[in-house]
């Protein structure tokens, strides 16, 4: 691990949050219009949305880091035709565009808000798509470690998971704000925040679950392999860096699993916002960490076919 | 990745990786100029386009020890050395081949322009050993060096003068260290007086003093002879490692003779070597130091089975049986006797008895033994591994007992036991006049000649020319040697010793870089190396004669001088200059040596043609040659030099010096050879403590101690200890490990090669890695003489390096 | 390709000797850690230490040397964003370090481990063929350099014409992950790619 696996680690954990936020604001937003009117659910979304920004310009410099020639990146997008990695680039570089172009028009209230949805539709198609293209990269026919339905699979888990976890997490920071600044609005928001919370709270559980699922198949897929490259990849996994597998199930787990639990509890109960605000911190912290060492773990397992 | 702990790999690695930072600095618009240099001494990326106009091509040579003297031809740009090729004469076919040179030539770039190289001239300061230097004028030195020896020949004689063995520039003609007796120091020495001489080789010491016993001489077949053979059997011989250049190395004419013969190849080696990888059909382990038992089990069943050649043995031989034994010798003394429990220790070899020591299995020894026997003719040979053992010269002669046994001797496709041999071409060597010292002493022995030179004796010590030595060794010659700590033994307590300059007075190190023996240096003198002079060099390769002229690539570098040069000033401040030099320079040695080159030889090039074609190439004209042939065609015309005039199974003169020799308790001198169990091996009881056999292997990573610190090799061959996977399963171990490995005599740190490559209770530390002990004393360099014994064996009082016992724990 | 150029590889000749290896570094000025060509160890065998105190094996033991295969299915062209890898029509596979990017995934991708990347200039590099030796008529620098007589260097038809067709062997990947321009003449040693016999021995040398 050098710099440059952990400008990997950075990016395409930082981009899948905010195709993640991105796509899960559009979700809350759609359903917050219409059972609280568009524009508490402005009030709710537009400054998370608005977050997510910095986030993704931040992975996308990130990225550059983990280039040997950053001065050349600009050719990242050259084999559209046959690479991955270019067409990940590529969607990158459009969701990072249409994504602006929404959160201005959604900002300054630009055109309808029907064109709006039109456009926020198309920057989640590309985030889907960045996403999948992401997840391609790794499915080299030479890395077998990488090249199973894992991959995706646990691509847009992470996606949505931190996703989830950090619009719920912006929600509270927003409530905190608009309780200060706009104390009017405060209890509908309040209502808002939890009901959200609440969805946002089971939606992880049901993604930990994916992740609980899923990972072991893989390792079990992996160690009865008979390519020695997959089961190398899984000593890597259990063996030399077992204990940070241990830690990552076990963080992920208390952090959407738990805490998931404990936040949909708390959400559903009027009072004690400043708990229900740390606990969705927290699950989204601890997940956050989960992830990254997940991910950590992903770049560590690239055995690969061969010499 | 490996075991390392992860964040300690993830910290180091993200905070280490200075490249990466510096990468991102130079982008950000920081300094460029940074990210260059330091990296790789002498290795500027050339310009992709640069035209290869503007470079000469000259022939050259690595002339290091290796057994080969390979051309290389040198691409000089801007007076720097910018690529290496090799011999482009010729083609892939045996006979017309080109002389490739082996990994080591092809890195010699990184040999000549190496951080190590010295630049001028030194004087120790401070204690000796202690590596401290200060720069002298090169007038300093001569005149130090001059009285210095004008001091210890006056005070001591010429006995106390000793010229180290060294064959770190063995190839040259004028620029030559070995043998010591043949370089341009030995001539002034001879021109004031002489010097204590040695005999024998670190490298085949045991085979050179006990095969004439047997023969008469150490002669063999040539290697092409395989051509005519059946079945070849190897004895710790790994050509395929140990000669493996084009020029003079052998491992090309192997692999041709195999697939032109179609001969099946049996091993019997602790390792499967490369050899065992590239041309052997068979790998049969065996425990190092146990041939002689390996063989006499064979032998074994031979008699039984009445595989043996009879009439071979009665009418070429003497010792065989009973009837066959010369006179004045007790009954139960031959082979036979031996071989069948007649004899002293009533103990019959059976195959049983064998499997026990060598560990080769009695089914195999049965198989193997009437195979041999079966199939003819057979070509038998071995390398110079069995023979550097505490009872090396019983193994070797042991080995022999085979192609004799079974009537190979004196054929084609058959052999001599001995390491083969090869067609060569004969050039005229540099007159080094007569040394009025007749004195000499073992190679291995000049540490004991040090410490108590005036008590050793010939019967006790085998000081040779005189009864007992006169003085002990005053002043010591190391030019191109690296012997005085890393290649002879027990490097702990030879530094030690040396560290007291009261001992020996006066150590002068002619180098061209700073090793561990420099390091002891009183005058350390920079040499130039074969790439900044002219010189010649000749060698076989196979079926091949050739020789080379080669030509000055470079100007020497920094302050560095070569060696006749040197030689010349110190003879000037002797009143010597004008013997020394007979009015001639070093260039004109050379045409002088072509001349009289062509006086024996006239269809030899002359001086200005032969440098001109840069290689001289004469492919055998006639038959492979087989050693003993007139003697197997009429032994009465063409008696061998044995006393006998026959085969000496039995050895008169051995038996002989058993009797009268001050022998010390545990060695074995016998008129037959026998298996020994000797000290540190297989049976000694300090197995207990140190339960693996330890050997060194000759390695391609260097040539001795040579090239060691060439960065491309030590990457591409790392210095690692083999071990077997039950014995590292035993202790823990996994591939890639850091280990100590240690005895009474020292220990050493490094990593572990765990391969099933070597037999369980045999460890291999490749030879010549260079001593580096810490501050602990821990040898981080991996010299496997940091473990070695300094005791002699007993005939030849050579190095028996692959005699060891050790322990090997994690580090 | 109709003119593929191709290595051709002989098992029972090499001894491991790394002279390719070298005088590809010299030919090329590449530093210690980057080898274009790389020598692997393959080796294994169990032992059994029988009651007399001997023993009994089934060790066997084999080098392979490889750069660049040169693929008929660049799997590294195929995932380079940059389109910085190129393949000439006589098949030579080509990195344009004015293009690449450095993002190493072509070095991810390739099973020779065949690109490596260059922490000075920040880009990728690997075996060119030695395209300036290929074009001004010469052998490549490891192919001369072979003491053995291992390598050879030739057009991919005439080569298989010669030597069959065998590109895959242990512990190399399967040929049909790239379709490598390789030829191997295997030995009585050599075993079949996927082998579970033995193992890559020298890991950190390749
Ligand atoms: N344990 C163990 N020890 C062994 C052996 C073993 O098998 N096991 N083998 C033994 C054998 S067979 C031998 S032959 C000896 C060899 O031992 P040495 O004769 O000492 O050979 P090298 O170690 O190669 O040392 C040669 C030195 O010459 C220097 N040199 C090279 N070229 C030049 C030159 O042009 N000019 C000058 N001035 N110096 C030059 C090199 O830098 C190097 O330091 O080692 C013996 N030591
Ligand atoms: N690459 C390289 N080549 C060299 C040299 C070098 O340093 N490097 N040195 C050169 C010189 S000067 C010399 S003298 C020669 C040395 O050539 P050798 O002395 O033949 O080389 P070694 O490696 O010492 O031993 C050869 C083989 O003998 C095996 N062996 C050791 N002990 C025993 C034993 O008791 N019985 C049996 N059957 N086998 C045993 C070893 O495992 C090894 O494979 O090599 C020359 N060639
Ligand atoms: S080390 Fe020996 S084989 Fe290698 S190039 Fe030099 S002389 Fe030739
Ligand atoms: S030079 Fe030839 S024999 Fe040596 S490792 Fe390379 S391919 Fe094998
Ligand atoms: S060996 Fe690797 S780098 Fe070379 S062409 Fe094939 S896939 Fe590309
Ligand atoms: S490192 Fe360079 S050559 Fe390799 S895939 Fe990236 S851009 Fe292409
Ligand atoms: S063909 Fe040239 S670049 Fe490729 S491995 Fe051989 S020497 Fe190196
Ligand atoms: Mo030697």
């Amino acid at each position: 691990m050098d710099v440059r696996e952990w400008a990997l680690i950075a990016f395409t954990i930082l981009s899948q949050m905010a195709v993640g936020s991105f796509i899960i604001l559009g979700i809350v937003y759609f359903f917050a219009a219409r059972k609280w009117g568009e524009e508490e659910a402005d009030r709710l979304s537009d400054r998370a949305l608005l977050a997510i920004g910095p986030v993704l310009v931040l992975g996308t410099l990130a990225s550059l880091f983990h280039l040997g020639n950053p001065l050349n990146a600009y050719r990242a997008i050259a084999n559209v035709g046959s690479s991955w990695l270019s067409r990940e680039i590529l969607a990158n570089v459009l969701f990072i565009g249409v994504g602006a172009v929404f959160a201005f028009m959604q900002w300054r209230k630009i055109s309808t808000s029907a064109t709006r949805n039109v456009v926020a539709l198309v920057a989640a198609a590309i985030g889907v798509v960045l996403v999948f293209s992401m997840s391609q990269i790794y499915m080299l026919r030479t890395a077998p470690a990488w090249d199973t339905i894992a991959t995706p699979i646990t691509f847009f888990t992470t996606t949505f998971l931190l996703g989830a976890l950090a619009v719920g997490a912006a929600y509270v920071a927003n409530y905190a704000y608009v309780q200060r600044k706009e104390p009017g609005c405060a209890d509908t928001q309040c209502e808002i925040m939890r009901s959200t919370l609440r969805w946002l709270a089971l939606a992880s559980v049901v993604l930990v679950g994916v992740h609980l699922v899923v990972l072991p198949l893989y390792v079990a897929y992996l160690a009865s392999s008979d390519v020695a490259a997959a089961n190398d990849a899984v000593n890597v996994l259990m063996g030399d860096y077992g204990v940070v597998f241990a830690l990552r199930l076990v963080l992920v787990f208390v952090g959407a699993g738990i805490l998931g639990a404990f936040l949909y509890r708390n959400a559903s109960s009027p009072g004690r916002e400043k708990i229900l605000g740390n606990l969705a911190y927290a699950a989204f912290a601890v997940v956050l960490v989960a992830e990254v060492m997940g991910r950590f773990l992903f770049y560590a397992m690239q055995t690969r076919i061969g010499l | 990745m490996g075991e390392q702990n992860f964040l300690v790999n993830a910290v180091t690695n993200t905070v280490l990786n200075r490249r990466s930072f510096l990468k991102w600095n130079a982008a950000l618009g920081g300094t460029a100029v940074l990210a260059k240099g330091g990296l790789s001494f002498g290795l500027e990326k050339s310009d992709k386009a640069a035209a290869q106009a503007d470079e000469k091509i000259v022939w050259s040579a690595c002339l290091v020890n290796c057994g080969s003297r390979c051309p290389l031809r040198l691409h000089v740009r801007d007076g720097e050395i910018v690529r290496v090729e090799t011999d482009d004469t010729g083609d892939a076919e045996y006979g017309t081949h080109q002389l490739r040179c082996c990994v080591r030539g092809r890195s010699i770039r990184q040999r000549v322009y190496n951080p190590d190289r010295l630049k001028y001239p030194m004087k120790r300061v401070g204690k000796r050993g202690e590596g401290k230097f200060e720069r002298i004028s090169w007038e300093e030195a001569y005149d130090t060096i001059a009285s210095e020896l004008q001091r210890i020949i006056d005070e001591y004689g010429n006995e106390a003068v000793y010229i180290n063995y060294a064959t770190g520039a063995l190839g040259g003609t004028v620029a030559k260290s070995w043998p010591p007796g043949s370089s341009p120091i030995a001539r002034l020495m001879n021109c004031v007086g002489g010097y204590l001489n040695h005999y024998g080789t670190y490298s085949s010491a045991q085979m050179s003093t006990a095969m004439p016993y047997t023969y008469g001489s150490r002669s063999s077949n040539s290697i092409e002879d395989i051509i005519n053979t059946k079945l070849v059997v190897m004895f710790g011989n790994n050509i395929c490692e140990t000669s493996m250049g084009g020029g003079g190395g052998k491992v090309f004419a192997l692999q041709a003779m195999k697939e032109q013969s179609g001969a099946k190849f049996i091993l019997f080696d602790p390792r499967y070597s490369e050899t065992a990888v590239s041309v052997v059909d068979e790998w049969i382990p065996i425990r190092p130091g146990t041939d002689a038992a390996l063989v006499a089990a064979m032998a074994y069943v031979m008699i039984t089975e009445d595989l043996h050649d009879q009439e071979f043995l009665d009418e070429y031989c003497v010792g065989f049986d009973e009837d066959h034994m010369p006179e004045d010798v007790p009954a139960g003394l031959s082979y036979k006797s031996y071989v069948m429990g007649d004899g002293e220790d009533g103990m019959p070899k059976t195959p049983e008895w064998a499997a026990k020591i060598t560990g080769v299995p009695a089914e195999t020894i049965v198989r193997v033994a009437r195979e041999i026997a079966l199939t003819k003719p057979c070509f038998i040979t071995q390398g110079l591994g069995p023979q550097r053992q505490a009872n090396g010269e019983q193994n070797c002669r042991a080995i022999a007992m085979l192609p004799i046994l079974t009537g190979n001797v004196g054929i084609h496709g058959g052999n001599t036991g001995v390491s083969e041999g090869g067609y060569g071409i004969r050039v005229m060597g540099f007159p080094t006049l007569d040394n009025p010292v007749k004195a000499s002493i073992s190679v291995f022995m000049w540490y004991e000649a040090i410490l108590r030179g005036a008590e050793m004796t010939a019967l006790a010590d085998g000081v040779r020319g005189v009864d007992q030595l006169p003085a002990p060794i005053k002043f010591m010659w190391n030019y191109a040697g690296n012997t005085i700590v890393n290649q002879h033994s027990d490097s702990n307590a030879t530094v030690k010793q040396l560290e007291d300059d009261s001992l020996c007075e006066m150590i002068v190190v002619i180098e061209n870089h700073m090793t561990p023996s420099a390091k002891l240096a009183d005058i350390l003198l920079p040499d130039i190396t074969n790439f900044e002079q002219n010189e010649i060099t000749s060698g076989s390769a196979g079926n091949t004669g050739y020789a080379i002229a080669l030509s000055q690539a470079i100007e020497p570098q920094f302050e560095c001088r070569p060696i006749y040069e040197m030689c010349a000033e110190i003879a000037k401040r002797l009143g010597v200059e004008e013997e020394f030099t007979e009015g001639r320079t070093h260039d004109e040695w050379l045409e002088w040596v072509v001349e009289e080159t062509r006086k024996n030889n006239p269809d030899f090039p002359d001086y200005e043609t032969f440098r001109e074609m840069g290689i001289y190439k004469v492919t055998n004209p006639g038959e492979p040659s087989v050693a003993y042939a007139d003697f197997r065609e009429d032994p009465e015309a063409n008696p061998l030099s044995t006393p006998s005039g026959k085969i000496e199974i039995f050895s008169k003169d051995l038996y002989d010096i058993a009797n009268t020799w001050e022998i010390p308790e545990g060695d074995v001198i016998t008129g037959i050879p026998v298996y020994a169990a000797t000290w540190e091996g297989y049976e000694d009881p300090l197995r207990e403590k140190y339960p693996l056999q330890m050997i060194g292997h000759h390695y391609k990573a260097r040539t001795h101690s040579s090239y060691h610190n060439v960065e491309w090799l030590r990457k591409a061959a790392p210095q690692e200890v083999w071990m077997n996977p039950l014995d590292a399963e035993e202790r823990g171990l996994e591939l890639g490990d850091m280990v100590h490995v240690y005895n009474d005599r020292g220990r050493l740190k490094l990593p572990v090669k765990v391969t099933p490559r070597i037999a369980p209770g045999v460890i291999s530390v490749p030879q010549g890695a260079w001593y580096e002990p810490n501050k602990d004393g821990v040898d981080e360099g991996g010299c496997v003489n940091t473990l070695t014994a300094l005791r002699p064996s007993p005939l030849a009082k050579a190095n028996p390096q692959h005699t060891n016992l050790v322990q090997v724990e994690k580090a | 390709m109709a003119n593929q150029l191709a290595f051709y590889f002989d098992v029972a000749r090499c001894t491991g000797c790394k002279a390719c290896q070298v005088a590809c570094q010299d030919k090329h000025d590449l530093p210690a850690d980057m080898r274009w060509r790389r020598v692997a160890e393959y080796s294994g065998g169990e032992w059994v230490r029988n009651q007399d105190g001997s023993f009994t094996q089934n060790v066997f033991a084999y080098y392979v040397s490889v750069a660049c295969n040169h693929c008929e299915k660049p799997i590294c062209q195929e995932v380079c964003p940059a389109s910085a890898i190129t393949k000439r029509d006589d098949g030579i596979v080509l990195i344009d370090e004015d293009k690449c990017i450095g993002c190493r995934y072509c070095e991810w991708a390739c099973p020779y481990a065949a690109p490596q990347f260059d922490e000075d200039s920040g880009t990728m590099s690997k075996c060119t063929l030695c395209v300036d030796y290929i074009d001004a008529g010469q052998l490549p620098a490891c192919v001369a350099a072979c003491p053995s007589r291992a390598l050879e260097v030739g057009e991919l038809s005439e080569l298989r014409a010669k030597y069959g067709d065998l590109a895959e062997v242990a512990p190399l990947p399967e040929a049909k992950l790239t379709e490598p321009a390789m030829i191997i003449k295997p030995n009585a040693k050599t075993k079949p790619v996927l082998a579970k016999a033995g193992r890559l021995a020298n890991p950190e040398e390749v």
